[in-house]
């Protein structure tokens, strides 16, 4: 079990390390974000509705499209120079490679997912509403369900003549729970509403993040398998 | 069974199927009492419930036949897997046409964000992908697997869509016949619907068996162009 975490740790700590060094897919992700942003507010005539009022559904749309540029990314180191059939031999069992991918991805998204947090209460003055916890906690978890169906399915479209142009196409219909939920619980924090009346979504963004890394997990041998 | 059995008993029962569904359109225009509220519109439904049902039948076909090739990796278990999804696809987009008609009548509008339609919207764009993942990959032992991951991964999160959209809720009829009480549906449209479902069904299975031979048979084609190369 140790050395299974072990191996999970190793694959994690060689993404982030990465990133780090190369800053690439932060940098996009980062910059995509506040850009949109941007967009967004220029996008909004706010003589007909306050910015405030979709700024919920814009954090995640943001979101979706930024971890989008981020998350399609995750194999394309590795399609190079064989580096993926290295990854696949070495000892560390498949699913181990995906939840250490995952993980990765999972920190990455995260952390842009607080910045569009941030960035939107600059541009957009929204208010976090008494329990910024909580909202915290609802980002965290639509981030991991997104970054584990995000994750396996860019293994599939980069696998494809098509690359990252098929990934939104693959993924889009399958994040709608996440949206709804997601986004429900975000402007109703957003708006000041007791946490108790979010406590379903969170259930569910819970229940979707569970089944979106155990179905990842099972199915990834199948689509790395040569 | 070989291919020109199955070929037959394609043929057999998508003759059958559409000598049925010249009955249902006959006995819906012709035989069965017209609703009350909304007029003649709700002949619509004797084509667009069956439709439904046999699209949801078809894709859960093509999910199940998907998860077993993963796991005993039989071609014939995929090429049952794809001619099911297409025959979803069809079904599919017939519940998605007459939908709006009838919704433009009875509601005053064509589309609304209501689950059952978002549903199937959702249903329709994850087989587009199963589709569009298998025709995209260079080694068609790929392609087949990719298809069977995206096919499973779709069932596996059709409940929570279900969940997630009914928590929007809804303009849409609720359930006329499977319900706890009892079926509410006056007796002869209780009838048609019931004969229509069985006739849908029938022509799927007609159409899944006969598309199911021709991809037996190209798949026999491709083989042995492979060998005299």
């Amino acid at each position: 079990m140790s050395l299974y975490l072990d191996q999970i740790r190793v694959i994690v700590w060689k993404d982030l390390l990465l990133e780090l060094r190369t800053r690439e897919r932060i940098a996009a992700m980062g910059a995509f974000a506040v850009l949109a942003a941007v967009l967004f507010a220029f996008a909004i005539d706010t003589s007909v509705v306050r910015p405030q009022d979709v700024a919920a559904g814009l954090i995640w749309m943001t979101m979706v499209f930024g971890g989008l540029l981020g998350v399609g990314r995750t194999f394309h180191l590795e399609a190079q120079d064989g580096a993926m059939l290295g990854l696949l031999t070495s000892p560390a069992p498949k699913d181990a490679v995906f939840l250490g991918k995952t993980i990765a991805n999972f920190a990455l998204l995260f952390m842009i997912s607080l910045l569009v947090l941030g960035v939107f209460m600059l541009f957009f003055s929204v208010e976090l509403g008494p329990s910024p916890l909580v909202l915290v906690l609802v980002l965290a978890l639509g981030a991991l369900g997104f970054v584990a169906l995000g994750t396996l399915f860019a293994a599939v479209s980069s696998g494809t003549t098509m690359g990252e142009t098929l990934l939104p196409i693959l993924i889009f219909p399958l994040l709608l729970p996440m949206v709804i939920y997601g986004a429900g619980a975000t402007s109703r924090l957003m708006a000041a509403r007791p946490v108790a009346e979010v406590e379903g979504n969170v259930r569910m963004l819970g229940a979707f993040a569970v089944m979106a890394v155990a179905v990842g997990a099972m199915l990834f041998r199948f689509v790395v398998e040569d | 069974m070989a291919t020109a059995g199955i070929r037959r008993a394609g043929l057999a029962l998508t003759i059958l199927g559409l000598a049925g569904l010249v009955l249902v359109y006959w006995l819906s225009f012709f035989w069965v009492s017209t609703e009350m509220t909304q007029g003649v519109a709700q002949r619509i439904f004797y084509v667009h419930v069956p439709a439904a049902w046999t699209s949801f039948l078809a894709f859960g076909l093509a999910a199940l036949t998907s998860g077993m090739y993963l796991w005993l990796r039989d071609d014939r278990l995929d090429r049952a897997a794809v001619c099911a999804a297409e025959g979803g696809m069809v079904f599919a987009t017939i519940m998605l046409t007459t939908g709006p008609l009838w919704g433009k009548i009875a509601w005053g509008t064509f589309w609304t964000w209501e689950p059952r339609l978002t549903f199937t919207l959702l249903m329709w764009f994850i087989f587009l992908g199963y589709f569009m993942v298998r025709s995209s990959t260079e080694d068609p032992e790929k392609g087949k697997r990719f298809a069977a991951v995206v096919a499973i991964v779709g069932a596996l999160d059709i409940p929570f869509i279900h969940l997630s959209v009914v928590w929007f809720r809804s303009l849409h009829p609720q359930p006329v016949v499977l319900k706890p009480e009892g079926p509410t549906l006056p007796g002869d449209m209780l009838t048609l619907l019931l004969t229509s479902l069985t006739v849908f069904t029938v022509l799927f299975f007609g159409l899944f068996l006969l598309r199911y031979a021709l991809e037996g048979l190209r798949s026999r084609v491709e083989l042995s162009a492979r060998a005299t190369v």
